[in-house]
């Protein structure tokens, strides 16, 4: 304050009693530099008098108790007072310093009162959003600005650690703050021109920021990480005395924690517990590593008293997320078994279809047989001239077109009941491509097998698989001129096994892909070729999958990833 | 000359199949039922037999353990309208399955596998 004056200096000046009348000291007898003696003054008779304040002007006794006693010219006026010899000339500094004293105590703990409204009135702002959020990462937003934000506690930079039960350990969850002094002056200005509230400032954090601050102090909370078991360290210290360290100028001291001074790059910093109803939720280190402002006591009590809030949101955050997680789990175990429940009314219809279908199939092979016997027979026995023969070749013809068709259905309706089991692959490739050998070499095609040697066995129905290869390697027979080659591999995929195929003949468009692996009962029709969509719906009901990749310039690649292990299907 | 017993209870199945096997130089004789494929087997000795998987009322299977069983040395081949059999363990007590079709080829060539093998076991 411009008017304020050091009055201590004054008090030394002790006056010898005189004893004079007052109205000598009251009146005009001597002239006085300070106003004090005037009811009233003129305005700007007085130049501490500043503005708002006019009516001191009038009010005589507001003006001595506020202007004078701190006026250099009162303290000239007590000094000819003094010489004077009047009466109460030496007294009057003893009252006058103590009067100046105890409006400084006052003034001191009005300013005191004054910032723990302030703060009492940030915690309950603050508090209120905490008590009323469930969302782990509102909570730790709001709780990082407060502690980081200047409108809050105004640290640089804090990192939350939580407790890791399962693993037994205190791990480094999420650092906020500057990385160095550039990004700090940026984000300061831009938080100073955004002129945002604490709360809007916490949600514009989890809205722009959160993501990235959760990676952005990944290499020191990598460091962090402190067995719940290691009594020695400050974390667990501060967690067991449910206390605040406040660590100063660790990196030369030795009885402190240099190691952690020197991750976190500073050597004042503050460990604040967190805890919650006598659980350890976890620990706040803050620090001003960019102004290197010195964390005071008061600084470490104020934090003290919003780990408390802090500590209860992020537990009860934490509960309410893994219990959205199992209600989740339900949910999902919920849905699973109504799919469970469909599929098996569905297979049971399925089962039911499937019976009829062999059944009439069965009818239709018998007569079929007899009817294309007997049109071989008698187109075996009669003359190339005769012009019935036709006739013969067309019913031999149809009759073998129905009979495929009657394969494919009786195929899809086995397919329908897979018998899962351990297989292995490599023999089952080896038998299948055995009995393709007269196909493939009427074809004029080689086949190159690569095998890779000790694969897992793979969970199958063998019989459905044997059939999904031959049935790929027939259509890949059917792309490739003579000379072509067919490459069949095998190999580990992950935690399943690749069966590949792949062909040199011409390659299949976009559209006839699509056309191959349609589903088998949507847009195929009988007879025209259901033998890779069937393979499709077999490898899909057994939980593995085909693709096909066609190269531009000729080739075609079919691949089955096959599973090892009993899965969900 | 190879004797071949063909057993299935269609009518004009036998005569299909004993049709285009005399063809092929066999001799055929056909049985209608298991129980007379029996007594056709106790009073005549044959090369081979075809059996159907699905007679009336009775079983191919069922004939293909008896067979086994009695007369261990015949060979027997599945001729069925059922592709399922192949993999169900009681069919594979049989030298050959053959699924049933107007294309009798696949059939000839496993009768001629199999009596080629019958003949290489007897001749070591």
């Amino acid at each position: 304050m411009k008017n304020t004056l050091d009055i201590t200096k004054q008090t030394a000046i002790i006056l010898p009693f005189r004893p004079v009348q007052i109205s000598r000291f009251r009146g005009g007898s001597l002239d006085w530099e300070c106003c004090w003696s005037k009811d009233e003054i003129a305005p700007e008779s007085c130049p501490y008098v500043g503005e708002g304040e006019e009516d001191l002007y009038t009010s005589h006794r507001r003006r001595v108790v506020e202007k004078c006693v701190e006026c250099p010219r009162f303290k000239n006026d007590l000094a000819r007072m003094k010489g004077s010899g009047y009466p109460l000339s030496d007294v009057l500094p003893f009252i006058l310093t103590e009067f100046q004293e105890q409006k400084s105590q006052m003034g001191a703990m009005l300013s005191f009162l004054n910032s723990k409204t302030r703060e009492i009135k940030f915690l309950r702002e603050v508090g209120l959003v905490l008590q009323t959020s469930m969302d782990l990462d509102e909570v730790l937003s709001i709780a990082m600005t407060a502690i980081t934000a200047g409108k809050g506690f105004g640290m640089n930079r804090a990192f939350l650690l939580m407790t890791d039960k399962e693993r037994r350990n205190i791990r480094g969850y999420l650092g906020v703050g500057p990385k160095d002094y550039e990004e700090a002056w940026r984000t300061w200005e831009d938080i100073g021109r955004s002129n945002f509230s604490l709360k809007e400032l916490a949600r514009d954090f989890q809205k722009t920021k959160l993501s990235s601050e959760k990676v952005k102090f990944h290499d020191i909370l990598n460091q962090l990480t402190v067995p719940l078991a290691d009594q020695g360290h400050i974390f667990n210290r501060a967690l067991h005395g449910k206390k605040p360290i406040l660590v100063e100028n660790a990196l030369n001291n030795p009885d402190l924690d240099r190691g952690l001074a020197r991750i976190l790059g500073v050597d004042c910093f503050l460990v604040m517990p967190l805890i919650s109803r006598n659980r350890r939720i976890g620990v706040i280190i803050a620090d001003n590593c960019i102004t290197h402002k010195p964390i005071t006591l008061q600084d470490m009590q104020s934090l003290e008293t919003f780990a408390f809030p802090v500590a209860f949101a992020l537990e009860r955050a934490s509960l309410y997320e893994r219990l959205q997680e199992e209600v989740a789990k339900q949910k999902g175990a919920n849905q699973k078994l109504r799919e469970q429940q469909e599929l098996i009314v569905k297979m049971e219809k399925m089962a039911l279809v499937g019976k009829i279908t062999s059944s009439i199939a069965h009818s239709i092979r018998n007569p079929l047989m007899v009817i294309g016997g007997f049109a071989r027979t008698l187109l075996k026995g009669s003359p190339e001239t005769d012009e019935k023969r036709s006739y013969l070749e067309s019913i031999v013809r149809e009759t073998r077109q129905l009979e495929d068709v009657l394969s494919e259905v009786l195929d899809y309706s086995e397919s329908l009941f897979p018998v899962m089991d351990f297989w292995d692959l490599n023999e089952l490739i080896a038998t299948s491509l055995a009995d393709l050998e007269g196909v493939m070499e009427q074809a004029g095609v080689v086949c190159r097998q690569e095998l890779s040697p000790e694969l897992p066995m793979v969970r199958i129905d063998y019989k459905q698989i044997s059939y999904c290869l031959k049935t790929i390697t027939a259509t890949a027979l059917a792309a490739m001129a003579r000379g072509g080659e067919l490459r069949v591999e095998s190999m580990h995929d992950g935690d399943g096994v690749m069966l590949r195929i792949s062909d040199n003949g011409k390659s299949l468009t976009k559209k006839a892909q699509e056309a191959l692996t349609a589903p088998f009962f949507q847009t195929q029709e009988m007879g025209e070729g259901v033998g890779l969509s069937l393979c499709k719906t077999i490898l899909e009901r057994q939980g593995n999958s085909l693709s096909i990749i066609s190269r531009p310039g000729g080739g075609n690649t079919y691949s089955i990833r096959l599973m090892t292990r009993k899965e969900n299907i | 000359m190879a004797k071949l017993l063909v057993v299935d209870d269609e009518a004009n199945i036998r005569l299909l199949y004993a049709q285009e096997l005399s063809d092929e130089g066999y001799q055929v004789v056909t049985a209608a039922s298991a129980l007379e494929a029996v007594e056709k087997l106790q009073s005549d000795s044959f090369d081979l037999a075809v059996l159907d998987i699905k007679l009336k009322n009775e079983s191919g299977i069922e004939l293909l353990q008896r067979i086994v069983k009695e007369r261990h040395t015949l060979p027997v081949i599945l001729c069925t309208a059922f592709s399922c059999y192949k993999d169900d363990f009681s069919a594979w007590l049989a030298d050959g399955y053959v699924v049933k079709s107007s294309d009798m080829q696949e059939l000839k060539d496993e009768i001629a596998r199999v009596l080629a093998k019958k003949q290489k076991a007897a001749t070591n």
